[in-house]
């Protein structure tokens, strides 16, 4: 038992073996998030015990100016003092949330569905040094390659190297003076300096230059060693190094490729685009825009509205709009296609094109104007979220003629939310599109 | 030794010069700490302290789990902050993360050794025992409830659950008695009544009585008289607040199989007196948080920034550190604890200066603000120059004076300690109270002409010797210095949260740091702010604090209805119980009771038609107020009204936590 344990029990808290807890359950969602943060619920179970109705017992608050009658923000419940007919959830304290930026969020969806999509590069924008895997003759003495150094020098060691005992001895022959010497070794492939045998004879005594009688004696005599056995048995005392054999490392360079993204968010705004439907965009669109800005070093957004005609807005507009007119989704794509080519061009950008709402379009718009533009537009995402809470209605075919058209593509992507709970397959189904391909 | 040993022996030594003289300086500040060992541990070892609410060792329970979760997520997504942890024990554990930044850790130090004065000085902690020997405590519960969890004739979700129930009634403990166990010597009384009534049945059977005889004489409510043969007995005495405690003594398990209350099992006996100990050892901590984390960021302040105890590259830091914790938007019980001590400091400090000031010939409570220029009395209390800058006057420092330490002054001018780094130790406790005098600082510059006439006349009239000084320089040479600091350690003695905040709570401290009440409004259908009166701000502080902040439920009735039933009660104050958790609290404290229990409420009404009009006319309804009877008998939850005189005797008639304004009203 321990903390590890206590931790295995908590998760297990409101499943199987503790299935009495569950009511006492709360999470928080992923909606309201403010653009550069992402709040993260977490699993808080609250035993229940006697308290006081939260709405009851009103507040102390500090806050400069506060006047009678002014409203507050909600108040800062404790977890679990949620009262009865309020939304459970839905008033949660802010200790209930984790904020996170994009790049964890991006992994951790990663994580909890199992994608990994990889972002292209497109633009570049540095070169930018690699691993130190070239190299070169000159650089500065901390990135020397002694390995190579050492190595080279041994070789060289060996290939100049010979028997002196055994060369001295030769000289000792009688009959046999440097010069012959000199001829006899380089006979034998020994690589000896005619000046050193020299140097040699000179300090022999005028005995010892007639020790042996021949060469055939001297060799049966003396023992002739080879370079290797003699480095075994006396080790290497000395390694030439040369200048010619420096190496020095150098960085591989690399293009850095800088990875830019840009999303395009189509949301309906017509009259028929009720409440409930705006919010399941929000909610779906929101996670979206987290994950590639997570994913990406450079994300920019475009956001456009629609209903028969097209027109862009900011972020904090987009998700509020209502109009009354009558869609025509086409309209967005053509407003979608002069801004990307304008601004953001096919081979600088990724390009993600995300729309919603409700499958409702003027009659052959679809088929005749979207479908054609959709295949136009070089993406690597398409998207359509159908939003309809209450299942389909008769009129709202968009989603499945798109879906229809382009069955098995790998960039075109058509997911169908209905609640809340389907946010999460949505977000995988139009994430693992792209990822098939990739 | 690993090399993470080394890395916390090597951070322990660098800490050992700050901790040393952070207790040095405590205790020259006139705080008596208890000793503090000092603990360094890594990021997960924090992770697991802060998790176990500061300890080594807990009962095994998936609570510790789910705080374990969050401070790692909080931690993961949200950045690690420095915490502190030290528990109340003697001597104290202070835990330091080894990952800290030298300015956290001094911050940590500090702020340690003033939670540790509080401890050892607060009466409140004295209710559990005098040496609570935590550590060990706690340790001892973990064993025996591991023990338990192992034990193969035991079940392990049964424990589990069986801890559950109890923590629910975690806070329906008397916390202002002293913590004395359950008596467990001789039966208790409920137990030997059920078991002579199983005799008497046994009995019955031995005697072989024909169906038909039974039938006739010994039936059911002849059974049932036996029971009760002593009459109706009514326990408790008086309403029992500690419901743990009553439930240990007289509370029977639930046997789902058998359908019928069994008494409870020796493991089942001892984890309820085993979690009953634990929410009395903790309870000081939550009676008290208000006024003890205060009291802690006060002397970390004080020692923090005034006594440079962070060095300048680290101060930066501390400061930021404070910003945090100080700076967490809403209403935050840390803050209002330093901000009311603070202002206790300065309104006893301007206690002094003005019954100085009032002793002058010539001046009463009435022409004090005429004939006093306070910009001269803000020149007349500034410390002596020679304090507020100790290193450059170290030779004009007189041993004699009672605010210098002679022993230490010698020590510095023989350098033998670096007096620009430690100028408080030359000084003794009057010589730094006149150093950090609270009334010269720049934020508290305009507080002593603040002082208004109704409080000059409550001073002046238990004062006689009126007429001492001359003139006001002389009167302000007078100044006692330490009477602030003297006054703060008396109330950290006897207070707590409640009792601080209704003693010290004025208009004065509510205007100056902004705070308002609020309440839910029917007709807006959101909060609203509705006051910053003192009074209602106090109100709805001391609904919070009081009683851990739960509303009080007392056992009333032990053998309710004379079938021994429970009958709590909850004791209405004018604000309702959430009844959604108060029948699943129920349900729970049936598992623990073992036969039907109820609960005796006053709800407040409104119907809908009510709402609408208010809605309509902009004005708030008035709820009805509706005795209720809940009830659980192991099966469903029942609800039924009750009369008023039923329920008369739980409603308070003298407190009213309301504050909306009367012309909110409808």
């Amino acid at each position: 038992m321990g903390l590890k344990d206590d931790l295995d029990r908590y998760r297990e808290v409101g499943e199987e073996r503790r299935q009495d807890l569950a009511d006492f359950i709360q999470y928080g969602d992923l909606g309201q998030s403010r653009p550069d943060e992402v709040k993260i619920p977490i699993k808080i179970v609250d035993l229940p015990e006697f308290a006081y109705d939260q709405r009851d017992m009103g507040g102390v608050g500090q806050g400069e100016d506060a006047e009678e009658g002014q409203p507050v923000g909600q108040p800062q419940p404790e977890p679990g003092d949620g009262d009865e007919d309020g939304e459970p959830g839905e008033e949660g304290g802010e200790h209930e949330y984790y904020e996170m930026d994009p790049e964890e969020f991006a992994q951790e969806l990663d994580e909890e569905l199992g994608l990994d999509l990889e972002p292209k590069g497109k633009q570049v924008i540095e070169e930018k040094e690699g691993d130190f895997t070239d190299i070169t003759r000159t650089g500065p003495t901390s990135t020397l390659d002694f390995e190579s150094l050492f190595k080279k020098g041994l070789k060289r060691k060996l290939a100049m190297d010979f028997d002196r005992n055994y060369l001295r001895e030769a000289l000792k022959v009688d009959g046999m003076g440097p010069a012959s010497v000199f001829e006899w070794a380089r006979g034998e492939n020994i690589p000896v300096a005619k000046a050193w045998l020299e140097d040699e004879y000179d300090a022999l005594t005028s005995e010892e230059k007639t020790e042996w009688a021949s060469m055939a004696e001297m060799d049966e005599t003396v023992e002739r060693q080879s370079t290797a056995e003699r480095i075994r048995r006396e080790g290497v005392d000395q390694i030439p190094y040369r200048r010619e054999d420096e190496r020095y490392r150098y960085p591989e360079i690399i293009e850095e490729r800088e990875k830019n993204v840009v999303v395009v968010n189509i949301r309906d705004v017509s009259g028929s685009m009720r409440e409930k439907k705006r919010e399941l965009v929000e909610r779906t669109f929101t996670p979206l825009d987290w994950y590639l800005t997570g994913k990406y070093d450079n994300a920019e957004f475009v956001y456009i509205a629609h209903d028969a005609e097209a027109w862009e807005v900011d972020r904090d507009e987009f998700f509020g709009i209502r109009s009354g007119g009558g869609t025509r989704i086409s309209s967005a794509y053509e407003l979608a296609a002069a801004v990307l080519e304008e601004e953001y061009p096919w081979h600088e950008w990724n390009r993600y094109v995300f729309a919603a709402g409700d499958s409702e379009n003027s009659s052959n718009d679809t088929e005749e104007r979207v479908i054609p533009m959709m295949e136009e537009i070089p993406a690597n995402l398409h998207a359509y979220v159908e939003t309809q809470p209450s299942g389909n209605a008769i009129n709202a075919t968009h989603a499945e003629e798109v879906e229809r058209h382009f069955e098995g593509s790998d960039n075109v992507a058509v997911a169908y939310v209905s609640s809340p709970e389907d946010v999460v397959d949505a977000i995988y189904e139009i994430l693992s599109t792209e990822e098939a391909e990739a | 030794m690993n090399s993470d040993r080394y890395e916390a022996k090597r951070i322990a030594e660098d800490l050992e010069e700050p901790v040393d003289e952070a207790s040095n300086l405590a205790e020259k500040l006139g705080l008596h700490p208890y000793a503090v060992n000092y603990w360094i541990v890594d990021y997960d070892e924090m992770n697991e302290l802060i998790a176990y609410g500061g300890f080594q060792q807990r009962y095994p329970h998936w609570r510790w789990g789910m705080q374990y979760d969050q401070q790692q997520k909080q931690s993961q997504f949200l950045g690690g902050k420095a915490f502190e942890i030290v528990n109340n024990d003697n001597p104290s554990h202070a835990f330091l993360q080894e990952s800290n930044s030298m300015a956290d850790q001094k911050a940590v130090i500090t702020h340690v050794e003033a939670h540790a004065d509080f401890f050892a000085n607060n009466e409140w902690f004295g209710m559990f025992a005098d040496d609570p020997d935590a550590a060990a405590m706690l340790a001892r519960h973990s064993e025996t409830i591991q023990e338990y969890m192992q034990d193969p004739d035991i079940e392990r979700a049964a424990v589990e659950k069986w801890i559950d129930h109890v923590l629910c009634l975690e806070d329906n403990i008397d916390q202002h008695r002293p913590f004395a166990p359950v008596e467990t010597d001789g039966r208790d009384e409920l137990r030997d009544r059920e078991e002579d009534f199983e005799d008497i049945e046994a009995k019955l059977d031995e005697l072989d009585l024909s169906e038909e005889v039974v039938g006739q004489v010994f039936d059911e409510d002849w059974l049932e008289a036996q029971r009760d043969d002593d009459g109706e007995i009514t326990f408790p005495d008086e309403p029992e607040k500690d419901v743990i405690g009553f439930l240990r003594q007289h509370g029977m398990a639930y046997d789902r199989d058998a359908e019928k209350a069994v008494a409870m099992t020796d493991w089942q006996r001892e984890i309820l007196e085993i979690l009953r100990r634990e929410a009395y050892y903790f309870a000081p901590q939550k009676m008290t948080k208000v006024m003890n984390e205060g009291w802690a960021s006060y002397w970390e302040s004080a020692m923090m920034s005034k006594e440079a105890f962070a060095d300048s590259d680290e101060f930066v830091k501390y400061a930021d550190h404070m910003a945090q914790v100080l700076g967490s938007p809403g209403f935050n019980p840390y803050k209002l604890g330093l901000e009311l001590w603070q202002y206790v400091e300065n309104t006893e400090n301007r206690r002094e200066i003005v019954e100085r000031l009032l002793r002058v010939e010539d001046i009463t409570w009435r022409n004090l603000h005429d004939r006093v220029d306070f910009e001269q009395v803000q020149d007349l209390i500034a410390p002596e120059e020679a304090l507020t800058d100790v290193p450059s006057h170290l030779d004009d420092l007189d041993p004699e004076d009672p605010r210098v330490d002679a022993d230490a002054l010698d020590r510095a001018r023989n350098g033998e300690f670096d007096v620009a780094k430690y100028p408080w130790k030359v000084l003794t406790y009057e010589g730094l109270a006149e150093r950090h005098y609270s009334l010269v600082e720049p934020q508290n510059r305009g507080f002593v002409s603040r002082v208004g006439q109704e409080e000059l006349e409550r001073v002046s009239r238990y004062m006689f010797d009126d007429a001492r000084y001359e003139s006001v320089a002389e009167a302000l040479a007078d100044i006692d210095y330490t009477r602030g600091w003297d006054r703060m350690r008396e109330i950290r003695e006897s207070h707590n949260d409640v009792t601080f905040l209704d003693e010290f709570l004025t208009q004065e401290f509510v205007d100056e740091n902004d705070y308002f009440t609020y309440e839910y409004t029917q007709s807006t259908g959101d909060y609203r702010v509705t006051s910053t009166d003192y009074e209602d701000v106090k109100k709805k502080l001391m609904l919070r604090f009081t009683n851990f902040g739960k509303p009080t439920i007392v056992v009333e009735d032990g053998n309710y209805n004379n079938r021994n039933e429970l009958l709590l009660s909850h004791k209405y104050n004018g604000v309702m119980l959430d009844l959604g958790q108060a029948k699943d609290t129920l349900e729970r404290v049936f598992e623990l009771w073992g036969r039907p229990v109820n609960l005796k409420t006053i709800v407040k009404e409104l119907d809908e038609h009510d709402i609408e009009v208010a809605k309509r006319r902009d004005r708030e309804p008035e709820p009805e107020e509706q005795g209720k009877l809940v009830r659980y008998d192991g099966e469903e939850i029942t609800t039924r009204d009750l009369d008023w005189e039923e329920v008369e005797h739980l409603a308070a008639t003298d407190v009213d936590y309301d504050t909306k304004p009367d012309e909110w009203l409808a």
